[in-house]
């Protein structure tokens, strides 16, 4: 790809709107590509290439340099490609599973608390409670803050909502 | 005709509505003669489908409008079918059909129930059909947002729903086949009852842990009211749900979540922000103290403002876990309808709404 995918997504919803949509018969069909814009616009905000697929393309990078590395004096040293693939970086899929375990964790607590508290002190509970809260809050606010849009008049009625 | 015993909101009957090679509800022709086969052994007169339209709207149970000819109690009729794929599935067309048939005797206006069954041999899925009630539905997500409930208009509707609302909270299910529902049922444990059915759904729908949703249902198992009596609870009662003609409510639909338990779960549903149609009307139609004072008036009960804000808590706790039901439906594949992962979009949303109320008590 080359281009950026926030743009290449501007261009798909650009041209659902103005070239697509206006030639759809039907308010249910229309309603559905007005969904696709509003799923777009949500992946915009949340969505980049794939570490895996970037990753590829460094570690040929880099092994491209070992192997020129290893030509020796032949190559002007600024020439040759650092070594630059981060055998580290994790995959979506690992971040994902690492902060559902960690929300588990927490929906136990809750959980625990909740059958508990006759056991722990009213000062420990409120500030199990109050951490609680404040971790609840900063996930919400991040997930809402990165958030397209709602689209629904759009969705269910089949028509642009004037601005 | 058969009554499996569907079991209550809580218990749905496990009909699947059979493999896709009898999904005869997918097929018009097929369906259209299935139908027909039907209604003419139910009869004992010949009955033929005249005409069948599916309507657009719904995210759960698929409506047809039917005009049928050698039907004799009505030519025009609704048949409304729960794909095994739908937003609530598995189905059953038994808690619909029932409460209807009972609630025919009542002031709610409602379409008069004809027949259904849940056998998914018949016509791929469980169905129920009914009286087709003319009217038009105002919608709270509308493009209109509300602008066309207005004045006279307006408040002759909201009377209407709101005296709907009383006469089925003061409906007297005992002496009627509802009574089965109950299964011990009663003041104190109603608000608990469906704290335990819709935390079984959050634990079937949930595609990945939800704390905040957790920290709901604690705050709910913590603070449940005790009603003021148990009633037939409509379960989805709003803005978007009945039928109006003339500035009348013509008709009460969509009965798929009614259940027995606190009158006052309807009244949280019908709070609800999201269906104020971009008003600060309750259901775009009437102020909360306007409609309180005529609920308050038409039942003789004085509606207990904490268990309220308990039924908002709870309600919006039950549209957050519909919203999961949404993203659930459409990541397991069951069908590729945009509006289910843009419903579920809106969970963090639900979330913060609750959140906000939790900070306030």
């Amino acid at each position: 790809m080359n281009n950026s995918l926030p743009r290449l997504i501007d261009g798909m919803v650009a041209t659902l709107r103005k070239e697509v949509i206006p030639h759809i018969e039907g308010d249910f069909a229309r309603g559905q590509a007005f969904g696709v814009i509003y799923m777009l616009n949500s992946l915009k905000l949340r969505a980049s290439w794939s570490n895996e697929f970037l990753i590829e393309q460094l570690r040929a990078l880099e092994d491209a340099a070992r192997e020129l590395d290893g030509l020796g004096a032949a190559i002007p040293a600024a020439l040759v490609p650092g070594k630059c693939a981060p055998r580290e970086a994790p995959a979506a899929a690992e971040l994902e599973a690492m902060r559902d375990q960690g929300d588990e964790r927490i929906s136990a607590l809750i959980e625990w608390l909740a059958s508990n508290r006759e056991s722990v002190s009213t000062v420990a509970a409120a500030h199990i409670e109050a951490a609680i809260d404040r971790y609840l809050h900063r996930q919400l606010k991040w997930e809402l803050s990165t958030s397209a849009k709602p689209m629904f008049v759009e969705i269910s009625g089949g028509v642009e909502r004037s601005a | 005709m058969k009554r499996a015993e569907g079991e209550r909101q809580g218990t749905r009957a496990a009909s699947e509505g059979g493999s896709a090679s009898t999904r005869t509800f997918e097929d018009p022709v097929v369906l259209r003669a299935r139908l027909a086969d039907y209604l003419s052994a139910q009869t004992g007169a010949t009955v033929t489908v005249e005409s069948l339209v599916k309507f657009p709207a719904g995210f759960s149970w698929i409506t047809y409008g039917v005009r049928l000819a050698g039907f004799a109690q009505a030519q025009n009729v609704i048949l409304r079918i729960g794909p095994p794929y739908g937003l609530f599935a598995p189905y059953s067309a038994m808690p619909e059909f029932e409460s209807l048939s009972a609630l025919q005797s009542s002031a709610v206006p409602i379409p008069r129930a004809f027949l259904a069954s849940d056998d998914a041999s018949l016509l791929g899925a469980p169905f129920f059909l009914c009286e087709r009630v003319e009217g038009g539905t105002p919608l709270p997500w509308g493009a209109q947002e509300g602008a066309s409930l207005e004045g006279a208009r307006r408040d002759a509707i909201a009377r209407d729903f709101i005296d709907a609302l009383a006469s089925l909270h003061e409906f007297d299910w005992r002496p009627t086949p509802l009574a089965r529902w109950s299964d011990g049922m009663t003041s104190d444990n109603a608000a608990l009852r469906q704290l335990e059915f819709w935390q079984g759904r959050f634990e079937r729908w949930a595609l990945r842990p939800h704390p905040m949703a957790h920290r709901a249902f604690a705050w709910l198992r913590r603070n449940p009211p005790k009603a003021s009596r148990v009633a037939i609870v409509h379960g989805d009662y709003r803005l978007g749900n009945f039928l109006e003609r003339n500035d009348r409510i013509t008709a009460i639909l969509d009965w798929e979540l009614v259940h027995l338990g606190d009158p006052i779960e309807d009244l949280g549903w019908a709070f609800l922000p999201q269906y104020r149609g971009g008003t600060p009307l309750v259901c775009g139609l009437a102020s909360e103290e306007e409609f309180l004072a005529r609920y308050e008036a038409g039942t003789g009960t004085k509606v207990d403002r904490g268990a309220l804000r308990f039924y908002i808590v709870f309600s919006l706790l039950k549209l957050a876990l519909t919203h999961m039901a949404a993203a659930r439906c459409f990541e397991d594949g069951l069908f590729n309808d945009m509006r289910m992962p843009a419903m579920a979009t809106q969970i963090a949303p639900v979330f913060r709404q609750i959140a906000k109320i939790l900070e306030r008590v």
